[in-house]
C-alpha cells in the first residue's frame, strides 16, 4: 500500500450555520491506511466535519477531495468508498441484528449471495442467538460492534467513525479499538472521532479541533513530548485551555 | 430493485413491530370510523312533545294521535280543555327546562272551525336553541301534519303521490357521512404514515445512513411508499367492512372501481405525507401536521358535511386542489349508487393529476434536502 497517497483531502474547510461560523477554514490530509484520531470537546467542529466530507452537509466554502475526487462534484463515486458510522444512530432498533445486515446490505446494492456471505462471516464473530435478537434488547457494546460490521458491508476504503465508543464500557471499547486494528491491518483509511482522551493513544495520527478550528496535529507520542506531558488528556487540557485564553 | 425491496422489507417491520404505528395503522380508522359514525348523524330518533290541547275534541284527538303514532314523538300531555292552571306554561317551562322539543297547541274552537270552515289553525312551538334539530323536528311535525290534512280533505281521491327514494331510501345520515369519512382517514392515515415514517428516520438520525448510502431519492421514496400504499389500502378494506357490517352501509358498486380510485387517491395522500416530513422538524410535528392539512379541509371543505356551492368563492377555489373533493365523490357514488368507471372520468383525471403534482413536489423538495441535509 502507497502509504504517501492521500485518503481524504481538506482544504480551507468552512461551514458556517446562519451567523455562526462552526468550521474556521481548516486543512487537513488522511493518509492512505492511516487511522486518524479527531479529538474535541462537545460543538468542537468534528461531526460537521464528518458530515461534510460524507456529503450530509454541504460545504460553504473550502474543497474535500476523497481518493482525489472533490465531493462537491462526484459524491456517487465516492460513496462507493466511503463507509460511515453516525453519532446518532446506526442501526435500526426494532429489526433484528440479521434483518438490519439484510437492510443495509440490500441498499448498498450486495447480491443475494454477497448478503449470505457477510451474514455468515458477522455470524461467525457473534454469538448465533445474537443474531436473531432485536437491536433494542442487545448491549451497547454489541450494538456498536454490529454497527460496524453494518458499516463495513460495502467494503469500503476510507471509513469514517463518528464518537464509535460512545456509551461502551472501557472493556467493550479496548475490544472495538482492536476492530478498528483489524481494519487497519487490512488496509482500510480510518478517521475516529472520539472524546474519550486515553484512545487518542490507538491512533496513528491525532488532529485537536477547538471552536471550529485546528489547534494540535501530530502523532499521539510526539505531541506528549512535545509538550512534555504524561497523557493525552493531560495534553488535551493544556490545548484547549491555552486556545480559549486566545 | 433490489435496493427498493430491501427499504419495503424494512418498512413492514416497522409497521408490524412498533406500536404507535399498529395503532395508527389498524385501531385509529376503525376507533375513528365507529365514534364519528355516530357522532355525525343528522338523524333525530326521538322527539319529546307537549300537547296542550284546549280542544279535547275528536278531530284534536284524531290529530294528536297522528303524532302518537309515529315511533319518533313521545308526548307529554300538559292538559287543557276544562283542567286547572295554566298548561301552556307549564309546557313552555318544560321546553326551557329541554325537557322537549315542541309544544302542540291546539285552540278551543279547533273542532268547531274545522266542522263549519273546513279549516283550523293550530300552533307548533319549537325550541330552536339548536337550529339544526329545530330543522328536522320542522320537518317531521310537517310530515304528519301533511297527512293528517290529506286524511281530513280525503285528498287521495283527486290525487295520489307516489315518492320514490332513490340511493338512501330510509334517508339515513350515517349513509352519507360515513363514505366522507372513510374518505377524511384515508387521506390523514396515508399522510400521516408517512411523514411520521420520514420524520421518525430524520429524529433518529437514520436517514443520514440512507443518504449517504447508494440509494437514489426515488428508490427511497417508492421504497417509503409502496408499504404505505398497501397499508392504507388494507385501512380502507377494515373501515369499509367496519361501516359495512357496523353500521348496515350497503355496497352496491364495484369494489375494484373503488380499488383503482383508492390507490390514486392515497398516492396523493402519501405524497402530502413526503412533502410534511421534508418540513416537520420531529415527528409530533409531523403527525400534527398531517392531522390539520388532511382532516380540516375533508371535513370543512370537500363537501363531506358542506355542499361546495354554499361556501364562499375562495374557498370554492380551495376545494377544488383537495383530494377529499374528488375522492368523496367516488367513494359516495360507487357505495351508495352504485355508479361505475365511466360516471367518474372527471374525477379521475383530477386525482391523477394531483397525485402527480404531490408526488412532483414531494419528490424535488425531498432531492433537494438531501442535497443539503442541513
Amino acid at each position: 500500500m502507497n502509504q504517501t497517497v492521500n485518503a481524504i483531502e481538506v482544504r480551507d474547510l468552512v461551514k458556517v450555520f446562519g451567523h455562526f461560523q462552526a468550521v474556521k477554514g481548516i486543512n487537513f490530509n488522511v493518509k492512505q491506511g492511516e487511522i486518524l484520531g479527531f479529538l474535541g470537546p462537545n460543538g468542537a467542529g468534528k461531526t460537521t466535519i464528518i458530515k461534510m466530507i460524507t456529503g450530509l452537509l454541504k460545504i460553504t466554502s473550502g474543497s474535500v477531495l476523497v481518493s482525489g475526487l472533490d465531493n462537491q462534484k462526484h459524491m456517487a463515486l465516492i460513496k462507493k468508498k466511503l463507509g460511515y458510522m453516525s453519532q446518532k444512530f446506526s442501526l435500526y432498533p426494532l429489526l433484528t441484528v440479521l434483518e438490519n445486515i439484510e437492510f443495509f446490505g440490500g441498499i448498498s446494492g450486495l447480491t443475494r449471495k454477497e448478503l449470505r456471505d457477510q451474514a455468515a462471516r458477522i455470524g461467525a464473530q457473534l454469538p448465533a442467538e445474537l443474531l436473531r435478537q432485536r437491536i433494542q434488547a442487545l448491549p451497547p457494546g454489541i450494538r456498536q460492534k454490529v454497527a460496524l460490521f453494518v458499516c463495513l458491508l460495502s467494503d469500503p476504503e476510507i471509513i469514517l467513525l463518528d464518537e464509535p465508543t460512545s456509551g461502551v464500557d472501557p472493556e467493550m471499547r479496548r475490544k472495538f479499538w482492536n476492530e478498528i486494528y483489524q481494519l487497519k491491518k487490512n488496509g482500510k483509511t480510518l478517521l475516529v472521532t472520539t472524546h474519550h482522551l486515553d484512545e487518542a493513544e490507538y491512533c496513528d495520527r491525532v488532529i485537536i479541533i477547538h471552536n471550529g478550528e485546528i489547534v494540535w496535529q501530530g502523532e499521539p507520542a510526539e505531541l506528549l513530548q512535545q509538550n512534555r506531558q504524561i497523557s493525552i488528556e493531560e495534553l488535551f487540557k493544556e490545548v484547549i485551555s491555552k486556545h480559549g485564553q486566545n | 430493485m433490489a435496493r427498493i425491496k430491501a427499504i419495503i422489507v424494512k418498512e413492514f417491520f416497522h409497521i408490524l413491530r412498533d406500536p404507535r404505528s399498529l395503532i395508527i395503522v389498524f385501531i385509529a380508522p376503525v376507533t375513528m370510523i365507529f365514534i364519528l359514525g355516530y357522532a355525525f348523524s343528522f338523524d333525530l330518533n326521538r322527539i319529546d312533545a307537549a300537547v296542550v290541547d284546549f280542544s279535547q275534541s275528536d278531530f284534536s284527538r284524531q290529530l294528536v294521535n297522528r303524532f302518537a303514532n309515529n315511533r319518533i314523538f313521545v308526548l307529554h300531555f300538559a292538559g287543557g280543555g276544562t283542567s286547572g292552571g295554566n298548561p301552556l306554561r307549564a309546557a313552555e317551562e318544560m321546553l326551557r327546562k329541554e325537557k322537549i322539543k315542541e309544544i302542540i297547541v291546539i285552540p278551543v274552537n279547533f273542532s268547531r272551525r274545522l266542522t263549519v270552515h273546513g279549516q283550523a289553525d293550530f300552533g307548533i312551538i319549537i325550541d330552536a336553541s339548536n337550529s339544526n334539530t329545530a330543522n328536522l323536528v320542522f320537518q317531521y311535525n310537517e310530515m304528519i301534519v301533511l297527512e293528517f290534512i290529506a286524511e281530513m280533505k280525503k285528498a287521495g281521491q283527486l290525487f295520489k303521490l307516489h315518492t320514490k327514494i332513490y340511493f338512501n331510501p330510509e334517508a339515513k345520515s350515517s349513509f352519507f357521512f360515513i363514505p366522507g369519512q372513510i374518505a377524511a382517514i384515508l387521506l390523514m392515515i396515508s399522510a400521516m404514515l408517512t411523514s411520521v415514517s420520514i420524520s421518525k428516520e430524520r429524529e433518529t438520525g437514520s436517514i443520514a445512513l440512507l443518504f449517504i448510502s447508494p440509494l437514489k431519492s426515488y428508490e427511497i421514496i417508492i421504497g417509503k411508499t409502496i408499504p404505505y400504499i398497501i397499508v392504507a389500502l388494507l385501512d380502507g378494506v377494515l373501515t369499509l367492512m367496519f361501516s359495512r357490517f357496523w353500521f348496515g352501509i350497503p355496497i352496491h358498486g364495484s369494489l375494484l372501481v373503488l380499488l383503482f380510485f383508492a390507490i390514486l387517491y392515497i398516492i396523493a395522500g402519501l405524497s402530502l405525507g413526503i412533502l410534511i416530513s421534508t418540513t416537520a422538524p420531529t415527528q409530533k410535528a409531523a403527525m400534527l401536521a398531517a392531522q390539520i392539512l388532511t382532516m380540516l379541509p375533508s371535513y370543512l371543505l370537500s363537501g363531506f358535511i358542506f355542499p361546495i356551492d354554499s361556501l364562499n368563492p375562495v374557498l370554492q377555489a380551495i376545494s377544488y386542489a383537495i383530494p377529499a373533493t374528488y375522492f368523496l365523490r367516488i367513494i359516495r357514488g360507487v357505495i351508495l349508487k352504485g355508479s361505475e368507471l365511466k360516471h367518474f372520468l372527471f374525477e379521475g383525471l383530477m386525482l391523477v393529476l394531483l397525485s402527480a403534482i404531490l408526488l412532483l413536489a414531494a419528490s424535488r423538495k425531498f432531492s433537494r434536502q438531501r442535497k443539503a441535509v442541513q
